[in-house]
């Protein structure tokens, strides 16, 4: 699966404002609804599940990196959006790093399979650091789709 | 019926204790010898020496051919994968005992639907369940099993001042996301009071137990709204031991008419306590010292609920408050002996875990389509959940079409992990799960739509 599959364009944000775990999730949930990927009445809804999600254990997978995710019935496919923070923002990740990439799914929860398949896309390609390193310099939207769409091509090692 | 436990420890002897003395045929698996002679010395049921995860052992207790296998060991993967293999051995049922919140969470994988396990349960759960039910309007009752917890069924007692009170179902103009089920009305206390299905036309009277069903912040949210009195004062609440249950038991608390306050010993287990509730307080505190409680003013709390996670510490908290002062005093207590005492040491109600779980295994043992049913207070009406197979009846055509019984309404569908109210021209699929109130005049009818028939 590619990042085109379910990355949603118009929602990427290269300079996220936000400066806590909530805030993030909050702009960022708030980017899918605004690029129309997800319906505005939901977003309350969508922001407490990926909340929950988080008090199982931190997406923050170290790095200063983090996937924040859900199953929600209001989405009929996989929908995600990019977010890049300079500053960094406190995510009770595994090694204490503030996290500057974030990738937010949500996904219908009848389709474990394409959620699975995501979820396994971003963690391979981010384990590239030059891809890392290039995207927490990006400071616009296009840079990002641009850096996304070079990694679907193959141009990271993976 | 044949039922197979995985696990001689306090819960799965008790289950078993439940399930021989209703005649049923128990079969209990343990891998430690003197649990396996215990239950062969006390219970007439057929004890394996063995571990749960081993094919060879689930053979031996004939998993095969069990109406249901129920894994209870102290090890949630255990549990997990022996239920996982019970399943695919031929067990028409299983379920599960985890502890860890994370296998009930869906969102990074589903554990239940990858293991094919029909319910997993949460001890902890259970017991914050019964708490909270018995904290709220009282009488009223809450099955909250279905669809992985997210789908409760909630009865609520109309008071005097209620907005709704005088109105009509229709004119309430209800969000679709919450259906309301059944009216009991009692005319006086003596009485048993009439109980029937809510059509639109019905007006709400003060006294009346309306039944709702949706998800439960929804129903909470319908609750406030549209069926309380705007000036309920509000309970206090001392909970004692910020565990599983008791931290369960705030979250529960918290979205309704309580004021919570949350008292743990662990620092750590605080910071998290502190980060996850939205309005509880949390208090790092050792809530069986009496000098904690008294720094606290627990005396002037409506409820104290000990759940410490240790039943004589339950008892010791509960009756320092009671001392000091607390109305009411509640406490978790798992020792069935222990519960006999409870007025002398003067805690108003205690709950054990393991009822609970009893219930829900009780409820869970059915044939044919039905995965659970539990009756409503009153009596009349059931609430069931059925499995929507193959060829049944009910799939044929919408569900307006369908010659379903007037006293049944198919009040919410789960399709693909969705919870769905149905409309008329909705059609059932195979797959599908069917939470409906049947009452016990239609009950038979009803089943019959949703039976493979034999041709």
């Amino acid at each position: 699966m590619k990042f085109a599959d379910f990355v949603c364009a118009e929602s990427i944000q290269a300079q996220i404002a936000a400066e806590t775990k909530e805030e993030v999730i909050l702009e960022l949930v708030g980017a899918l609804v605004d690029s129309g990927s997800v319906k505005s009445d939901e977003r309350e809804s969508i922001v407490k599940a990926i909340m929950k999600r988080e008090e199982l254990g931190s997406t923050g997978i170290g790095r200063g990196i983090a996937v924040p995710h859900t199953k929600h019935p209001s989405v009929d496919r996989l929908v995600a959006t990019v977010g890049v923070s300079a500053s960094g923002v406190e995510f009770n990740s595994l090694d204490d790093a503030k996290v500057q990439i974030f990738f937010l799914l949500v996904s219908p929860p009848d389709r474990p399979g394409d959620h699975l398949r995501a979820l396994e896309n971003v963690a391979r390609q981010l384990r590239d650091s030059t891809f890392c390193r290039f995207l927490k310099q990006s400071t616009t939207p296009e840079d990002i789709w641009q850096l996304l769409d070079e990694a679907d091509s193959g141009q990271f090692g993976s | 019926m044949r039922i197979v436990i995985l696990g001689a420890g306090t819960v799965g002897t008790s289950i078993a204790e439940v399930l021989c003395n209703n005649r049923h045929s128990v079969t209990v698996v343990d891998s430690d010898p003197v649990q396996k002679q215990r239950i062969d010395d006390e219970l007439d049921a057929q004890a394996i020496l063995g571990s749960a995860s081993q094919s060879s052992v689930l053979f031996q207790a004939n998993v095969l051919d069990a109406d249901l296998c129920l894994a209870v060991t102290g090890n949630d993967e255990v549990n997990l994968i022996a239920a996982s293999m019970a399943k695919a051995m031929g067990a028409r049922r299983t379920m599960a005992r985890v502890y860890a919140p994370v296998f009930r969470d869906l969102s990074t994988f589903d554990y239940q639907g990858h293991f094919h396990i029909d319910r997993l349960i949460s001890l902890e759960h259970e017991a914050a369940n019964l708490l909270a039910r018995n904290l709220r309007d009282p009488g009223s009752v809450v099955v909250e099993h279905f669809a992985r917890g997210e789908l409760a069924v909630q009865e609520i007692l109309l008071p005097e001042g209620s907005p709704a009170i005088g109105n009509s179902v229709k004119e309430l103009e209800l969000p679709t996301n919450v259906r309301i089920g059944a009216l009991h009305r009692t005319k006086n206390i003596s009485s048993e009071g009439q109980m029937w299905l809510a059509g639109a036309d019905d007006r709400f009277e003060v006294g009346d137990r309306v039944t709702l069903i949706g998800q439960r912040e929804d129903i909470d949210e319908v609750t406030e709204k549209v069926f309380r009195p705007a000036l309920t004062p509000k309970l206090s609440v001392v909970i004692a031991g910020g565990g599983e249950t008791g931290y369960h038991l705030a979250r529960i608390l918290e979205n309704e008419q309580f004021d919570v306050r949350l008292m743990e010993q662990s620092r750590e287990r605080c910071d998290f306590l502190s980060h996850n509730l939205d309005h509880a307080t949390v208090v790092n505190a050792d809530a069986t010292r009496r000098s904690k409680l008294e720094e606290e003013r627990v005396g002037h709390f409506d409820v104290f609920v000990a759940c410490t996670g240790d039943d004589e510490n339950n008892i010791v908290a509960g009756v320092e408050a009671r001392e000091i002062g607390t109305q009411k005093i509640m406490a978790v207590i798992s020792r069935r002996d222990y519960a006999g005492i409870k007025e002398q040491l003067g805690i108003d109600v205690t709950v054990s875990e393991l009822d609970g779980v009893s219930q829900q295994v009780m409820d869970f043992l059915n044939t044919g389509p039905i995965i659970s049913r539990s009756m409503l207070p009153g009596g009349r009406i059931g609430v069931f959940e059925i499995e929507v197979l193959e060829d049944a009846a009910a799939t044929e055509h919408v569900i307006a079409n369908l010659e379903l019984p007037p006293d049944c309404l198919i009040a919410v569908v789960i399709h693909e992990d969705h919870i769905k109210v149905p409309g008329r021209d909705d059609r059932l699929q195979p797959g599908d799960t069917v939470i409906a109130l049947i009452d016990d005049s239609a009950v038979e009818v009803t089943l019959n739509m949703f039976a493979v028939k034999e041709d």
